[in-house]
């Protein structure tokens, strides 16, 4: 068998006083959506730092393909492949909608100074390439903004569809989504996860923190229930409305 | 036009590129970055600095009336090269402690801090700057060799000044016009953001402020040789200020909103009115300037948030027969 996309094992964090992660264990298997759920203050969205590199863990390892990468930048666990988007927009506002999506390109020599100052030509095949998958993108989501539209005057859905757009642009071999379907009417739901579908369809592995358990139930499988900062138990939503002991968590909670 | 005029002219018009450069510097640092350097003008200080103890012979000669280190009497380019040399070696000094950890609001504190403290040590430092008086003296770059009149010779540094102001435009302009450029703007926007797409934030930010600073030294070396002097009170932090209304009122992230904003603030409300006859209590007209600055911000800030000329976004052309399809 092959080993997991992602292997968190024992993590564990304080702020201050407060034991918000404690001994939390699981993998994420390769092309699927792995759910993680449970009530306010579980430490899903903790859990979901430390695995992107915002937050380093006191204890505890994150494997992610093959390397060990507990406490390193997030910005270097991006290029390795592992992308995270945010629970709220996070869209560059003044940039347009396409160069939002420009800047998630990995590996632009166009960004090294010396390039820059060089000229045009040292980054111009390059740049034609991203703006020709950046373009791809945009109609792939259908994003009915205009592609030199300012971000910032996008509506709250449109710019859910740009994140997960732009993080795509990263091209990610595993998507850490927080919370995607906040704030978003049911309609545009339905589509984002139509897209998540056929995204995992394609190959793309995904961990999602996700409240809307209608979500969860079509999208996750496996998923992982956590409380007061521990992973209560695993499995497909169906076996998990039967278990006690997580209907129990989310009424407490 | 008689002398006196073109007097007048020329020194307004080597000011105006001082003032552009120093708003391109500025501009790459807070309106394409983010970054709020209110230290900016220690940069352009120690550029000035650099420019002239390099310019200068000895302190030992002229009978050693000031005092100062090096005095390499080196010849033109190499002082203004030092200058941005030294302005860059600076803020690398500076940003590596202020820019790694901190949130911008406090970056911001500690610029105040650092401008604060510049003057505090250049005036105490009387070995090392002269004290509070300062350097006089400072030779001219190619006076000697150009062999021109007083007047020729100010048009002849008004060609200088604008030769290095054209080098630094299009080295501003290749930066935002490339993809780092548009990467240092995600940041500004949001860094957390453009941290998870894999950029790294504080290198960029380094990039940004460095050059920023080399430029702000280079704008110092060109006004200090000009009007060979060199004294900390004319480097005291509210000269920061200058340039950021200058840069809010231009259009913040638009570099030819800073160029719009260094001839609006710096030139024609700071240098252009010291023309203007006192009156009243002494110092009165200097006073004023202030807070016509202060004014001019607020409206723009007021009815143009954005400035004259806001930024605006990189457009990219469709290649030709884009949605069509095509057989060969």
């Amino acid at each position: 068998m092959t080993p997991p996309l992602l292997s968190v094992r024992n993590l564990a964090i304080n702020f201050g006083g407060v034991q918000a992660v404690r001994d939390v264990s699981f993998d994420v298997v390769e092309g699927s959506i792995t759910g993680l759920i449970g009530p306010n203050g579980a430490g899903k969205s903790s859990v979901l730092a430390i695995v992107s590199g915002f937050l380093s863990p006191k204890s505890g390892s994150v494997t992610f393909d093959g390397n060990e990468v507990s406490g390193q930048a997030p910005f270097r666990l991006a290029r390795l492949g592992l992308v995270r988007t945010f629970q709220l927009s996070s869209e560059f506002e003044r940039l347009s909608v396409i160069e939002n999506l420009l800047v998630a390109a990995p590996g632009q020599s166009g960004e090294r100074l010396r390039d820059a100052l060089a000229g045009r030509w040292r980054w111009r095949d390059q740049e034609a390439a991203s703006i020709e998958r950046a373009r791809g993108l945009l109609d792939r989501f259908e994003i009915p903004a205009k592609e030199d539209d300012v971000a910032g005057d996008l509506s709250g859905g449109q710019k859910r569809l740009l994140e997960l757009a732009r993080a795509l642009m990263a091209e990610p071999k595993l998507l850490l989504l927080d919370e995607p379907m906040a704030g978003v009417n049911p309609a545009l739901i339905r589509r984002i996860e139509s897209h998540l579908l056929a995204l995992r369809d394609e190959g793309l592995s995904m961990l999602m923190v996700e409240h809307e358990l209608g979500v969860v139930e079509r999208l996750c499988d496996p998923v992982i229930v956590m409380a007061q900062g521990q992973v209560l138990s695993s499995g497909t939503m169906a076996e998990l409305r039967t278990n006690q002991e997580v209907l129990d968590a989310y009424l407490a909670g | 036009m008689s002398s006196s005029m073109q007097f007048y002219v020329s020194n307004l018009l080597v000011y105006l590129g001082v003032d552009v450069m120093a708003c391109l510097g500025l501009n790459l640092q807070f309106g394409v970055a983010g970054l709020i350097n209110f230290a900016f003008i220690v940069f352009q200080a120690a550029g000035a600095y650099t420019a002239a103890v390099l310019t200068l012979g000895p302190s030992t000669a002229m009978g050693g009336f000031q005092s100062y280190i090096i005095g390499a009497h080196l010849p033109f380019p190499l002082p203004f090269l030092a200058a941005a040399v030294v302005g860059g070696a600076l803020s690398l000094l500076v940003g590596l402690v202020a820019l790694r950890r901190l949130r911008s609001d406090y970056q911001a504190m500690v610029m105040l801090v650092i401008s604060l403290i510049a003057t505090t040590v250049v005036t105490n430092a009387t070995g090392l700057f002269n004290g509070s008086n300062g350097l006089a003296l400072i030779p001219q770059p190619l006076k000697s060799t150009l062999g021109l009149s007083p007047v020729g010779y100010q048009w002849a540094y008004v060609v200088i000044t604008f030769v290095c102001t054209i080098l630094v435009w299009v080295v501003v302009r290749r930066i935002t016009g490339s993809p780092l450029g548009r990467a240092l703007r995600a940041v500004r926007d949001n860094d957390a953001a453009a941290a998870a797409l894999g950029k790294n934030v504080t290198q960029l930010r380094l990039v940004a402020f460095v050059t920023g600073g080399a430029i702000a030294g280079l704008s110092g070396a060109v006004l200090a040789q000009f009007i060979t002097a060199w004294s900390p009170g004319s480097w005291l932090f509210p000269e920061s200020f200058v340039y950021f209304a200058a840069i809010i009122v231009g259009g913040s992230g638009n570099n030819l909103g800073a160029i719009v904003g260094a001839a609006l603030v710096p030139v024609a409300f700071l240098e252009a009115t010291r023309y203007i006859p006192q009156f009243g209590y002494p110092g009165l007209v200097d006073a004023l300037q202030w807070v016509v600055v202060g004014l001019l911000t607020l409206t723009v800030m007021w009815f143009r948030p954005r400035g004259v000329f806001p930024e605006r976004p990189q457009r990219f052309a469709r290649p030709p027969g884009h949605g069509t399809e095509t057989k060969t």
